[in-house]
C-alpha cells in the first residue's frame, strides 16, 4: 500500500471516532424519518458531506420541498469551494483527472489534517485520499450501525464527542500559526464569524468570515511592504 | 416508483451534483489563479481562517466551559504542539464539565 495513503488513513482515525458516533446519530434519525437504507447509502456515497446530510434528514417530511432542501444543503457545503481551493499546493503538477478523482473524498476532517501535515513534511495527494477513505469508511459504518442497531450511543454530547470536532479544528488552526502577521487576520476572522453568525440565519457565515480574514491578510501584507 | 421516492432521489442527486461541483471548482479555479502572489497569500490563509470561522461560534455557544477548553487547547499546543493530546484533554474536560458541573 502507498505509504502516504496509509499515513493519511491512520492520521484520521482519532477524529474518526467522533465521525463514527455522529454517523450513528444520523442513522437513528433516518429510521425516525422513515428513510430507506438505500437512500441513506446513496447520500453517504454520492454526497458524502456529514453536516449537509443532517440538514437533508432534518428537512425530510411527508412532502419534500426539492428546491428548498437542495439549497439549504448546498449552502452548508458552500465552504467546500474554499476548502479545495486551498488544496492547490498539494496538487501542484498533478493532472486534472487526478483532481476530479480525489476531490469527492475531501471532508473538513481529512482536509484539515492534510493541510497541517503539509506544512511540516512533504506529502502527496495520496495522504489526502487515505484520510478521505478513512472518514468515508467510519462514516458509512457509523450510519449503518445507527440505522440497524438503533441508538447504541445514546447521546454523544454526554461524552463530549461533539466537541472533538471543535477541539481538533482549533488545534490544527493553532498549529498553522507562523508569526505575529497572523494575529490581525485571525482576529478579523473570529470577530466576523461571530457577528455574521448572529446576523445571518444560514451557515454561510463560515465562508464569509474565512474570505474576509484571508482577504485582510492580503491587504495588510501590502501595507507592510509599502510601510 | 411513487412521487415521494422520486422527489427524494431528486434531492439526493441534486445535492450530490452540487457538492461535487463545489469541491471540483474550488481547486480548478485556484490552480489557474495561484500564479498571482496576492491570490497565493489569500489561499495560504484560507485553511486557518476557515477552521477558525468553523469553530468560534460553537465555542462561544458552549459558554465558560468552551472558553476554558479552548484555552487548554492553546496551552497544550503551545507547550507540546500535540494535536491529539489537546483534543483528548479538552474532550475530557468538556465531558466532566457537562456531567458534573451543570
Amino acid at each position: 500500500m502507498d505509504k502516504n495513503f496509509r499515513n493519511g488513513f491512520i492520521a484520521n482515525l482519532p477524529i474518526g471516532i467522533s465521525v463514527f458516533a455522529y454517523g450513528a446519530v444520523l442513522g437513528v434519525l433516518c429510521i425516525q424519518k422513515d428513510i430507506e437504507f438505500y437512500q441513506l447509502a446513496l447520500m453517504n456515497i454520492f454526497i458524502f458531506a456529514g453536516s449537509s446530510q443532517f440538514v437533508i434528514v432534518d428537512m425530510w417530511n411527508t412532502t419534500l420541498d426539492i428546491i428548498g432542501v437542495t439549497i439549504a444543503a448546498l449552502l452548508v457545503n458552500l465552504r467546500y469551494f474554499l476548502v479545495t481551493a486551498s488544496l492547490n499546493t498539494l496538487f501542484v503538477g498533478t493532472s486534472k483527472t487526478q483532481k476530479f478523482k480525489y476531490m469527492h473524498f475531501v471532508t473538513d476532517e481529512c482536509w484539515a489534517i492534510t493541510m497541517q501535515r503539509l506544512k511540516q513534511e512533504s506529502i502527496t495527494p495520496m495522504f489526502l485520499l487515505g484520510g478521505g477513505v478513512c472518514i468515508f469508511s467510519v462514516w458509512f459504518a457509523g450510519t449503518s450501525l445507527g440505522y440497524f442497531l438503533g441508538d447504541f450511543i445514546q447521546s454523544p454530547e454526554k461524552y463530549g464527542l461533539d466537541f472533538a470536532f471543535i477541539a481538533i479544528f482549533l488545534a490544527l488552526a493553532i498549529s498553522m500559526y507562523k508569526g505575529k502577521e497572523n494575529i490581525i487576520p485571525w482576529l478579523i476572522t473570529i470577530v466576523s464569524a461571530f457577528a455574521f453568525e448572529q446576523l445571518i440565519d444560514e451557515k454561510i457565515y463560515i465562508v464569509l468570515a474565512a474570505i474576509l480574514g484571508a482577504f485582510s491578510a492580503v491587504v495588510f501584507s501590502k501595507d507592510e511592504r509599502y510601510g | 416508483m411513487d412521487s415521494f421516492t422520486l422527489s427524494a432521489l431528486a434531492i439526493i442527486f441534486l445535492v450530490a451534483l452540487g457538492t461535487y461541483s463545489l469541491r471540483v471548482s474550488g481547486i480548478l479555479l485556484s490552480s489557474r489563479l495561484s500564479k498571482n502572489k496576492k491570490i497565493e497569500l489569500f489561499l495560504d490563509y484560507l485553511p486557518s481562517t476557515l477552521l477558525l470561522a468553523l469553530v468560534f461560534p460553537s465555542i462561544i455557544k458552549e459558554g465558560v466551559a468552551g472558553v476554558i477548553a479552548s484555552l487548554l487547547i492553546v496551552l497544550i499546543m503551545y507547550r507540546t504542539n500535540n494535536v491529539l493530546l489537546s483534543m483528548c484533554v479538552s474532550i475530557l474536560f468538556i465531558a466532566l464539565f457537562r456531567n458534573y458541573m451543570t
